[in-house]
């Protein structure tokens, strides 16, 4: 493929005017790019966001647990109030494990204030609790390690009086196996996508050659090699991936951001990723996958319709 | 420079051979008619030299080299120091004449330089300097093909194949082809013509090889055309 830069303004001008005479099936090209990529992308931030909240949650080393009360089902508890005593008999129990570097006792009067902050200007929503209050005596409990928690929320959760305890592993475990789902799940289907797309591009590429065939077998009578003839060609598959590529961005780029302007509005403390730490690569990322499948796309057709 | 040797030639799923025992030598600068009946072999004959056919058994020599025996990505290489002329002109019809004969140097990587040199030239030759910016499709018949001659020679090629280059052209036109044909001829080139134009077979009293039914029938230093036409 001799590189000659007039050779290339020559392929890319043939591309361009090629789509041009066939914008219906180049614009189904573009189409069909754009909705593979746009998947893709979406898929892509998913996984990422699931696994930032992966690491935003694990990162705490942090147990929670939760006092018996009146109301609990746990069998662990006998449904009576813990009196203070009790309550300071756990503390004390709790600071006894080994691996735990400090416990704090949270009134459930507190937590529903701390609720009340967090949801800032949505404090509204517990308005329906009408001055009732739903949660529990609750123990924070830091970890000197990440490594410890699992064991020390084993621990607490074997003291009397501890109805439930939760801890960042919990999550993280769920989070990881949903994280993986939507990954072979999306995986699958972008695959199918892809192909869909390849064999799109192929079927444009070819009807590209097939109109001009004339120009094609005069090329070879004149000793044109089979690169040369090839080019515009590729350009045109390759120009096709990149402009579905493009759109999938953009719309891709618009909607993401709309989403996480929407969580960060309605979900203040959910942790999503910011469109601008991610949306530069992706866009990187994704117009070199268009224009490798738009190159593969040609490559098909051209193997199949070309013989040069 | 051009060497038959024991050429057959049977397409695929064809009764009888196309070409059989073909045993035929060409010197360089040589001017030769091919004739014969329609679906005698000579179109499969050019198609050999341009290596357009492979041939099933034998060799095809071009300067000492078999060309049947050229890899595929050397085959553009040997398509540039041939000039091919057909019947139909081949002509690109939307583009101008400049760009049909410039087209030949474009898609081999020939300098813009060189083909704004060499295109006007070729086109003097022809006598077209004046058409240089019609469209293809504005000429006449005579006119189309003088262009393809301007395309077939702009490379100054060793060899030029002319497959029924007058087939469709009027007497008038047809004897300006040949002349031009025999002028490039005179410049150095060695010249092939594949034609059923009797007349001017005869009168050109220039070297004839006859192909009957896939066979050399005749081969004559100034022969005649020797069919009904």
């Amino acid at each position: 493929m001799a590189m000659n830069p007039r050779a290339w303004v020559t392929a890319i001008r043939d591309a361009l005017r090629s789509m041009t005479r066939s914008s219906l099936m180049s614009l189904a090209s573009i189409a069909t790019v754009a909705v593979s990529l746009m998947v893709l992308a979406a898929v892509l931030l998913l996984a990422l966001n699931l696994d930032f909240m992966a690491a935003s949650v694990e990162s705490e080393v942090q147990v929670k647990a939760y006092l018996c009360a009146v109301d609990d089902t746990d069998p662990t508890c006998n449904q009576q109030e813990l009196t203070e005593d009790q309550k300071k008999i756990i503390v004390e129990e709790v600071l006894r494990i080994p691996g735990v570097k400090e416990v704090r006792f949270v009134s459930r009067d507190e937590a529903l204030s701390q609720l009340n902050e967090e949801f800032g200007e949505h404090k509204d929503i517990l308005e329906g609790l009408d001055g009732e209050n739903p949660l529990r005596d609750s123990l924070d409990i830091q970890a000197l390690d990440v490594q410890q928690v699992a064991g020390i929320a084993e621990a607490v959760r074997k003291i009397a009086g501890v109805s439930t305890v939760n801890y960042g592993q919990d999550y993280v475990n769920t989070l990881m196996a949903f994280t993986k789902a939507i990954r072979y799940g999306g995986i699958g289907l972008v695959l199918m996508l892809i192909v869909a797309t390849v064999l799109t591009i192929s079927n444009t590429i070819r009807l590209s050659v097939y109109a001009r065939r004339r120009e094609v077998g005069i090329m070879k009578l004149v000793g044109a090699t089979d690169w040369y003839i090839r080019r515009p060609f590729m350009m045109e598959g390759i120009l096709l991936g990149v402009f579905g590529a493009l759109v999938a961005m953009g719309l891709t780029g618009y909607g993401y951001s709309k989403v996480v302007v929407y969580l960060t509005q309605k979900i203040p403390f959910w942790p999503v990723v910011r469109p601008e730490q991610v949306l530069m690569n992706q866009t990187l990322g994704l117009v070199v996958l268009g224009a490798v499948l738009g190159a593969v796309g040609s490559l098909i057709s051209l193997r199949r319709f070309l013989k040069v | 420079m051009i060497q038959f040797v024991n050429v057959a030639k049977t397409y695929p799923n064809a009764h009888s051979p196309s070409l059989n025992g073909i045993n035929l030598s060409i010197g360089r600068g040589e001017f030769v008619f091919v004739v014969g009946p329609s679906g005698a072999g000579k179109s499969t004959l050019m198609k050999l030299l341009y290596r357009e056919e492979l041939p099933s058994t034998g060799k095809v020599l071009l300067d000492g080299k078999d060309i049947s025996r050229l890899r595929d990505s050397d085959v553009p290489y040997l398509r540039r120091q041939l000039g091919v002329i057909f019947q139909d002109f081949k002509l690109l019809p939307e583009r101008t004449v400049f760009e049909n004969v410039a087209f030949a140097l474009e898609c081999t990587d020939v300098s813009r330089r060189e083909i704004l040199r060499r295109v006007p030239a070729s086109l003097e030759l022809v006598g077209l300097r004046h058409k240089t910016h019609s469209r293809a499709s504005e000429l006449s018949g005579g006119e189309q093909q003088r262009v393809a001659v301007a395309r077939a020679i702009v490379r100054n090629p060793v060899l030029v194949v002319a497959d029924e280059p007058t087939g469709n052209l009027d007497p008038e036109n047809s004897w300006a082809i040949m002349k031009l044909l025999t002028d490039i001829n005179k410049m150095g080139a060695t010249v092939v013509v594949a034609t059923h134009a009797k007349n001017i077979v005869n009168d050109m009293k220039k070297r004839v090889v006859a192909i009957e039914r896939g066979r050399v029938a005749r081969d004559e230093e100034r022969g005649t055309y020797g069919y009904e036409s």
